[in-house]
């Protein structure tokens, strides 16, 4: 109930519903013959980094928001064990992400498919014998993958750092220096760097066929992920089961 | 001095031995008392001295380093879930989410119980005095409309324990007069057992019943408010009269101390009335007649020596 009661959440799936439809209406004059499964596909990639921020704001506000505020010292005193608690909010966290995602897949779709409808020429690259929406699904289910392990590392932020402010700031600085740490890692060559989060992002080219780190098969990117996801899991727990609230 | 009386029913909070260490600082040391059910039980102490560190350990807030917390038997330890379903409290002021209503405020701890319907929620509302509020968003509430706010989302579930730490801070007298009679109430009909803790003496020694001071954590002493049963009855009775020598003579040395304007004796209600019949007899001219307490603040700094900290 607490994330949709805010007025900055509905501003939120506002804004990620405005863009794409900008697009497409800015398309519609612009474009010679435009197709909906590319329109799907662009403003998905535009939208969905979005989405992992909103999502990452989300999520490190959600455990440091109630104790920067003190909401936590009720919260508390419930006869919920503090599992029970923590796991209701990253459920809660993870729910409102595929809320989103998929609010985001069917209006492009929607909007897409009444403006432009499909002219049969384009296709996506590397396609093959793949139909569009599997392609497009392929996609969208990727992403999702890397966003709930980004979200993941936000909420165990959230739990470290009792700090709301704190909390959002670094995770986002995580989030948009994630990337330029990755540029800046593939020069050296050095086979733990391809250990680094960041360097495994990039799921989605698997879908034409590439991999996040040129020379490691897809799987190994999966890997590295799960065993990150794992040690953000854990360290939220630990830390928030034990944690004095003394203020 | 551990008041061991529970009056045959088994004590509703029990602590034993709790200690906490932060590092090598003991903030609380062995920490022993009982609180007995259907009471308004006060918790003293001067500033620091752990109050506050003891109720959030009282309610699982935070860990004990070692020791024991029992309430109605459930081990905060152990089998938290049930020991705390039975406990409703306000630690410090009740923070509330600001951007929900007080009634979603509300709803959302109700959901964390299972069985606590709608109906519920609207009595709550009634018996703090917030229904003409309650749907306005908690950002727009007073001080005292989120303290009443917290004292509903304490009693939503009818705990059998309210705990409640410093619960008349930024009440207003009406306010403050509101709270204790309900507190009172409370423990009399419903025979919820209260345990508060606060710096107001005056309002601790209308509230409650009995008091636990504790001092750099320590429990200095545990007794009662109105000492009247545990003195066999007796208490302190002055009487104002225009001779006190000529009183105490009347009375023949029963008299424990004279002062300017009058005589101290030992006496019981009746006792007292004898008294009064001999002085007027002997021609003494008899002003008043009062039971002389010592105050609980003077209790207070008299057992915590001055109040000074640490």
């Amino acid at each position: 109930m607490k994330i949709y009661r805010r007025i900055r959440t509905w501003i939120m799936l506002a804004i990620m519903l405005i863009i794409p439809l900008g697009i497409s209406l800015g398309a519609m004059a612009l474009e010679a013959d435009p197709d909906m499964w590319f329109f799907s596909y662009l403003e998905a990639e535009v939208v969905l980094s979005l989405i992992t921020i909103f999502a990452v704001i989300i999520a490190a506000d959600s455990v440091a928001g109630e104790f920067s505020t003190g909401t936590i010292k009720l919260l508390l005193i419930r006869p919920w064990s503090r599992s029970k608690i923590l796991l209701s909010k990253y459920v809660s966290l993870l729910l409102f992400m595929l809320f989103f995602t998929v609010s985001l897949l069917l209006f492009t779709l929607l909007v897409n498919g009444v403006l432009f409808g499909s002219n049969g020429e384009y296709t996506y690259p590397n396609q093959g014998s793949r139909s569009y929406i599997v392609y497009l699904l392929s996609y969208y289910g990727l992403n999702l993958i890397q966003i709930i392990v980004t979200v993941t590392m936000a909420f165990m932020i959230s739990t470290v750092f009792r700090s709301s402010a704190l909390a959002i700031g670094l995770s986002i600085f995580l989030l948009l220096g994630g990337n330029m740490m990755a540029a800046l890692l593939s020069l050296l060559d050095k086979p733990w760097v391809d250990y680094v989060l960041f360097m495994n992002y990039g799921l989605s080219t698997y879908v034409s066929g590439g991999t996040p780190i040129p020379d490691r098969p897809f799987g190994f990117s999966l890997a590295v992920l799960a065993g990150y996801y794992v040690i953000f899991i854990a360290l939220s727990w630990y830390v928030f089961r034990r944690r004095d609230v003394a203020a | 001095m551990l008041d061991l009386q529970t009056g045959g029913t088994e004590p509703v909070v029990r602590l034993l031995n709790v200690t906490k260490r932060i590092g090598n600082r003991t903030i609380i040391d062995n920490l022993t008392f009982d609180v007995p059910p259907g009471e308004v039980f006060g918790f003293l102490g001067p500033n620091g001295s752990g109050k506050t560190t003891t109720i959030r350990m009282m309610v699982g807030l935070m860990r004990m380093t070692s020791g024991e917390i029992l309430i109605r038997g459930r081990s905060i330890r152990t089998e938290y879930e049930a020991a705390v379903r039975q406990v409703g409290a306000i630690v410090e002021n009740p923070e509330m989410y600001k951007y929900l209503t007080g009634y979603q405020n509300l709803l959302h701890y109700a959901r964390m119980i299972p069985g606590i319907p709608r109906k519920r929620i609207d009595e709550v509302v009634e018996l703090v005095g917030l229904t003409a509020r309650i749907h306005d968003k908690v950002k727009t509430y007073s001080l005292g409309m989120r303290q009443r706010l917290g004292v509903a989302q304490a009693i939503l579930h009818r705990p059998a324990l309210l705990i409640l730490d410093e619960p008349t801070n930024g009440l207003d007298p009406a306010g403050i007069r509101e709270l204790r009679d309900y507190l009172r109430h409370l423990a009399k009909h419903e025979g919820t057992t209260v345990f508060v803790s606060s710096h107001l003496l005056s309002e601790m020694e209308l509230m409650c019943d009995r008091v636990a001071i504790i001092q750099a954590g320590k429990l200095i002493d545990v007794r009662l408010i109105h000492g009247g049963a545990e003195n066999g009855g007796k208490a302190e009775v002055l009487f104002e009269v225009d001779r006190p020598d000529a009183a105490a003579e009347a009375l023949g040395g029963a008299v424990l101390r004279a002062e300017s304007g009058g005589i101290v004796v030992s006496a019981g209600r009746e006792e007292a009335a004898d008294i009064n019949a001999r002085l007027v007899a002997a021609g003494v001219r008899v002003y008043g007649i009062r039971t002389v307490t010592k105050s609980l603040e003077d209790q207070f700094l008299e057992v915590t020596g001055g109040g000074r900290i640490g």
